[in-house]
């Protein structure tokens, strides 16, 4: 018999609009540094979550500790129904299969190319045969919108847009659940941050990932998110789609979505 | 009924099976259980002119099997066997469609290039020639300002050297101090154990005396020092190039040796023969304890042979080493710290190289001076 743990680390088992991922109550103390506040949120199946927020309001340490990096201070994650909060490196290892994390700098392994980068975990949680995990691995990359020569590249030679692809091809390595994108469009050029947009939205299509991303992109947000999370003052401010976020009067998003940089980002959308 | 039989037996795992022309695959085809049926897929005895694949059996399908399935496919029909899917579902049919999309240019493996024997030693050659070549360049450029500034000397930069000193210095003194006894004790102990036997017990201070002051004191310290300091400094330098902060300095208008490698070379020469000669009383004063516990010999005897046997040109001659040492340490550690490129990964790699490159250099310079001293009959 498999144990519960085996079995959702084999196929996620949620039904479309299902809620997967769940934390309650959350808190985080850095010493005496309150960062998340009793930060209540789900991510539901087959959507994309925008977590957004100022510089410092949070929103990559709850990445981190929804992505199990990072254990809370206090508080409850449920991941596919299952409290997770304080189970040990160990027990959670297989649930890790479920989720890739794309890091904002890629973390790609510095002495692996691409293509090794990409195979490590195959190689580590298959036991397909070499040649078909690196045509696998081939078949990520390229999905994650490199061209195939990059694959024997090793991440130094990568420009920063290649490189935050080849993190997300390594984070897809074992088709995840669960996606989780930490600035995905940050230093990129305008050309490479629409297309890491589009990336995004494919990935979601064709592999029918759910996506939790932090951003604090104003065009990405119009583009791809299907519902928002807005962090500030180490608390959930407000909470639902961009339209909602936009027309209502909550301060403080307010001072997010219509300073000029949100209403510029909503004008060109709208067009 | 065979492929109910066959979703039964294999519970979560991913089943395959054949018969005749129609073929099965039921279960869980995602990455982790696929180990079986891609053995399976590649022995399997296929019919000769067509075959019915139902894939009405898969209860979960990801890339990896769906590029499993893919490649039979394409392969069977490329060996002339007409193929008609059946049962598939929507998802199934989709991630067969996107794995078809990509294949072809997924299909190509690039390698890295891997340079030949000789290339490689060519290459390395030029390296180690082209790294040497630049070494001299900055050691040169480092005395040209040094000299200028010793010319000026109220425009170095005397806080940066003290708080260098305090490091390179002061705080090395506890495993310099330390290390230095233990050598003291080991060297009194092998000579004594000769010594004794020929009853000349005394002749243990001369032993320890000119081993340490003339070789051992100023070695051992070098050598510490730069696994200590001139590794810092590597570490130092190196982390600035990675966050571009030696370029700031330079589009301040300040010259990074000026900034950074001159105040380090200052302090260490004048740190290190003061290490010295800490060194020097610790190692003697370990050598004088063996030799009363040992061999009986008591402290004032052990010190008048001490003042005997040493002379004032082999205590300078050992002391006289140390600033050699010093300026080596610091350009080989500061030099490395520039030749950090990139990443962070660079400036691990290179402070290694620098550490061993200082110790090697070191060690050559000493056997130099023993050369010289033997010719010069110091």
């Amino acid at each position: 018999m498999l144990t519960e743990i085996e079995s959702i680390a084999m196929h996620g088992h949620t039904r479309p609009g299902e809620c997967i991922l769940k934390a309650s109550e959350l808190v985080m103390d850095f010493g005496t540094k309150r960062v998340l506040d009793g930060i209540d949120m789900q991510l539901n199946r087959g959507e994309i979550l925008a977590v957004v927020g100022g510089s410092g309001s949070g929103k990559s340490t709850l990445m981190r500790q929804l992505a199990l990096l990072q254990a809370p201070t206090a508080g409850k994650i449920q991941l596919f129904g299952m409290d997770v909060t304080n189970m040990g490196e160990l027990r959670t290892l297989p649930l890790r299969r479920q989720m890739g994390v794309m890091f904002q700098h890629g973390a790609l392994f510095g002495d692996l190319t691409v293509l090794e980068n990409v195979s490590l975990p195959l190689r580590e949680h298959t036991d397909l045969t070499l040649g078909t995990i690196e045509e696998i691995s081939m078949l990520k990359i390229v999905l994650a919108g490199l061209e195939p020569d990059a694959a024997a590249l090793y991440p130094s030679q990568l420009s920063g847009g290649m490189r935050k692809r080849a993190a997300v091809a390594r984070g897809i390595a074992l088709d995840p659940e669960i996606l989780f994108l930490d600035e995905p469009s940050s230093g990129l050029d305008p050309i490479s941050a629409n297309a890491m947009d589009e990336l995004v939205l494919h990935l979601k299509k064709t592999l029918g990932l759910t996506i939790l991303l932090v951003t604090h992109d104003m065009d990405s947000l119009w583009r791809v998110a299907d519902r928002i999370l807005l962090l500030a003052e180490a608390k959930v401010a407000a909470e639902g789609s961009l339209r909602e976020l936009v027309a209502s009067d909550n301060a403080h998003a307010r001072g997010f979505f219509q300073g000029p940089r949100g209403r510029a980002a909503g004008a060109s959308h709208d067009q | 009924m065979n492929r109910v039989h066959a979703q039964q037996g294999m519970g979560n795992q991913a089943g395959f099976s054949i018969e005749g022309p129609l073929a099965y695959c039921v279960g869980n085809w995602v990455a982790s259980n696929l180990h079986d049926v891609e053995l399976q897929l590649s022995s399997a005895g296929w019919p000769k002119d067509r075959l019915q694949l139902n894939l009405g059996g898969i209860s979960a399908l990801d890339t990896a099997g769906a590029w499993l399935i893919h490649r039979t496919l394409n392969a069977l029909q490329a060996s002339g066997l007409q193929v008609t899917v059946l049962e598939a579902d929507e998802k199934t049919r989709q991630l067969l469609d996107l794995v078809k999309a990509r294949s072809e240019s997924a299909a190509e493996l690039p390698r890295p290039y891997l340079p030949g024997f000789l290339e490689s030693v060519g290459r390395k050659t030029g390296g180690q020639l082209q790294q040497f070549y630049e070494f001299l360049a900055f050691t040169g450029h480092l005395a040209f300002i040094a000299t200028q500034s010793l010319m000026r000397p109220w425009r170095i930069r005397w806080p940066l050297v003290v708080k260098e000193l305090q490091y390179a210095g002061v705080n090395a003194l506890p495993i310099v101090g330390l290390l230095a006894f233990l050598i003291g004790i080991v060297i009194a102990y092998q000579g004594g154990v000769v010594l004794r036997d020929y009853g000349a017990n005394i002749y243990v201070a001369d032993i320890v005396g000119l081993s340490m002051v003339r070789e051992l004191a100023p070695l051992i310290t070098a050598i510490i020092v730069a696994g200590r300091t001139g590794s810092a400094y590597t570490a130092q330098i190196g982390t600035m190039m990675v966050t571009e902060e030696v370029d700031a300095l330079r589009s301040i208008g300040i010259a990074p040796l000026d900034m950074l490698v001159l105040p380090k070379l200052i302090a260490l020469v004048i740190a290190l023969p003061l290490l010295t000669v800490f060194a020097d009383v610790m190692g003697l004063f370990g050598g004088m304890l063996m030799a009363a516990g040992m061999l009986d010999l008591n402290s004032s005897t052990f010190i008048e042979r001490l003042t005997e046997a040493l002379s004032l040109d082999s205590y300078l001659s050992g002391i006289g080493k140390a600033p050699v040492f010093a300026v080596i340490i610091a350009a080989v550690g500061c030099f490395q710290g520039f030749r950090v490129y990139g990443s962070a990964e660079s400036v691990g790699r290179q402070t290694t190289v620098s550490v061993v490159q200082s110790i090697f250099l070191v060690i050559i310079v000493d056997s130099l001076f023993s050369i010289a001293f033997s010719k010069l009959g110091i």
